[in-house]
């Protein structure tokens, strides 16, 4: 289980490997968290409800939500309780209030995905920045 | 691989023929060395998938900046035929009407002295990356307001007069604005955002050309202020949702894409209508956070040099360059999308100030960071060459993380402190990531756009102090 960034020019590239779909989810907020850098505000916790038409695109709404909480209310995720079913995802975030570097425009849909392949799921979304 | 083939000193082509899905050409404004670097990563083949979308005429086209985006490259212009040609959000981009404003102050860079420390830290005070504690949360009606209306909520006559589309694109509707966006937009006005955006206090090194120079109010040793900013959350919400929506009603309207994130649909349609007007509500936004931005400098200038350096300060322009505007070409009237590229309309041009009517529209190209910038001015033929359009920056050349490879920010700002140049950046981090060495030559770009005829040199601009998101 790991998420790693490629080079990309101008943008950002997320590579997730994990053993389920719910850890491909999870590593995207581990990761997303270390762009927003660190926070050592109050703690704060949010419930998400997100569906999508596919499993590839409920990631990308996965992650725009969280870059619309820490637009919105400053909130830097630190762990999720997650429920995936289908293409719905059910989450309590908890995490921490502060400053996040507000660095991540939106979440593209360029060569995104998210699919089963060598015993594992593998993830690729490419971030505007 | 597909045929390059080159058409004259600064222009190649890759033909429609090169794929069966390509609908017009793809061409590039470039010289040998630029070429290459830009053949390096996968530019030309998002140029290439952005010919195919429906409705695309004559050709689509990359500035020499251009380099690889998602979905369109950065630095990349489509022009579609109206009414029923597509309008893609990804062609405008998330940060709608991200562009660069030019305010010229009253006072030399000699006479700014030993000061310039004490101004660079009170705009960089003035001027938040992100909505934090100091930031200005709107009320839903003033942002209803500021949506409807752009820059001349919170600008002078002056400065709205000074500014592209006077600051404001027509046919808002803001029932097109998802709540969400409007959420992010509340405490967002004013704010500079992180990545690439920046204010530059700078100082006039040299004028190409006198009379342009003169127009737009530049001389030699004078300090100018750059601000490079756009629509922050709103702009990246409104992007965000139609290109979900329109990723959705693809098969109704029979579009197949070789990238999701083309994703478009005819300028006609219910989901083109509120796309555009979202995206009038959301460069408005852009305009008048720029303005904001402006107003608050003001306020710096004027805590450290006085009211009447203050009120004397003067814009010069305000450029967007992530933005589709209708006009018209040749009897047609068009949807141009300009994705890192800016509008570049000649002498004689009614789109722009009288003031400047006798030398051409203003146009601002930032250097990397470190590096001088110019301000050009446009030339009659982007109007001939390419939808009256030029470049927009440098272009990226290395990514962050090898930029971050290469230098440590802390290396680096004091590299930038001992070439004379003062820093305020929250994030080593992400000083780092915009390195000087990771973007194109930038003098080479605009010594192109200037011998392919799409805009000429007026003055260079350089740094005396950064602040950073």
């Amino acid at each position: 289980m790991a998420y790693r960034w490629l080079d990309h020019t101008a943008e950002l590239e997320l590579h997730v490997e994990a053993e389920t779909p719910e850890l491909v989810f999870q590593q995207a907020l581990a990761a997303l968290a270390e762009l927003f850098d660190g926070s050592t505000g109050e703690a704060d916790v949010h419930e998400v409800a997100l569906e999508a038409p596919d499993l590839a695109s409920l990631l990308a709404v996965w992650l725009e939500e969280l870059v619309f909480l820490a637009d919105t209310r400053g909130f830097v995720p630190g762990r999720a309780e997650l429920v995936l079913r289908n293409t719905s995802l059910r989450a309590t975030v908890h995490g921490r209030r502060g400053e996040p570097r507000p660095l991540v425009k939106g979440v593209t849909y360029h060569g995104l995905r998210l699919d089963h392949s060598d015993g594992g799921w593998q993830a690729r979304v490419v971030l505007d920045v | 691989m597909f045929e390059l083939r080159r058409i004259d000193d600064t222009l190649w082509e890759i033909p429609a023929e090169a794929r069966p899905d390509m609908r017009v050409p793809a061409r590039v404004f470039a010289d040998p060395e630029l070429l290459e670097a830009i053949r390096r990563d996968s530019s030309l083949e998002q140029l290439q998938n952005v010919a195919t979308l429906p409705g695309v005429v004559d050709a689509v086209y990359a500035m020499p900046d251009i380099h690889q985006g998602y979905g369109f490259p950065v630095g990349g212009l489509a022009a579609t035929e109206l009414p029923d040609g597509v309008v893609s959000p990804g062609g405008v981009g998330y940060d709608i009407n991200c562009g660069v404003r030019l305010l010229a102050a009253p006072f030399s860079a000699e006479e700014l002295g030993d000061r310039k420390e004490a101004l660079v830290h009170e705009i960089s005070r003035a001027v938040p990356a992100g909505a934090g504690k100091e930031a200005r949360r709107h009320r839903p009606e003033q942002l209803d307001r500021i949506l409807a209306e752009g820059a001349r909520v919170v600008g002078s006559d002056d400065d709205v007069a000074r500014t592209e589309s006077t600051g404001c694109l027509p046919g808002v509707d803001l029932a097109a604005v998802s709540e969400r966006a409007k959420e992010r937009g509340a405490g967002q006005l004013g704010t500079m955002g992180s990545g690439n955006h920046f204010v530059e206090v700078q100082r006039v090194d040299r004028v190409f050309d006198d009379q342009a120079a003169t127009a737009y109010g530049l001389r030699i040793g004078q300090v100018t202020i750059l601000v490079h900013s756009g629509s922050r959350g709103l702009g990246h919400q409104v992007c965000t949702d139609y290109v979900r929506r329109m990723d959705a009603a693809l098969g109704r309207y029979g579009i197949s894409l070789p990238d999701r994130q083309l994703s478009c649909a005819p300028a006609s349609s219910p989901e083109g209508q509120d796309y555009l007007a979202a995206m009038a509500a959301a460069a408005n936004f852009a305009w008048a956070n720029r303005q904001e931005i402006a107003n608050q400098i003001r306020k710096a200038i004027e805590r450290v040099l006085g009211r009447q350096a203050a009120e004397s300060t003067r814009q010069v322009y305000d450029v967007a360059h992530n933005v589709a505007k209708r006009e018209a070409y040749g009897g047609r009237e068009l949807l141009v999308h300009r994705k890192g590229a800016t509008r570049a309309f000649p002498a004689g041009s009614e789109e722009i100030p009288e003031d400047y009517r006798e030398v051409g529209q203003p146009v601002f190209i930032p250097g990397s960071m470190g590096t001088s910038s110019f301000v050009l001015a446009g030339e009659p033929g982007s109007i001939e060459r390419s939808f009256g359009t030029t470049c927009h920056g440098a272009g990226r050349n290395l990514s962050r993380t090898a930029a971050r490879k290469q230098i440590s920010g802390a290396d680096l700002r004091r590299q930038l402190e001992q070439a004379g140049i003062t820093v305020r950046s929250p994030s080593n981090k992400g000083l780092a990531e915009e390195a000087p060495f990771a973007y194109k030559d930038v003098e080479r770009v605009v010594e192109i756009v200037e011998r392919a005829g799409l805009a000429r040199r007026v003055s260079q601009l350089r740094p005396l102090g950064v602040i950073k998101g």
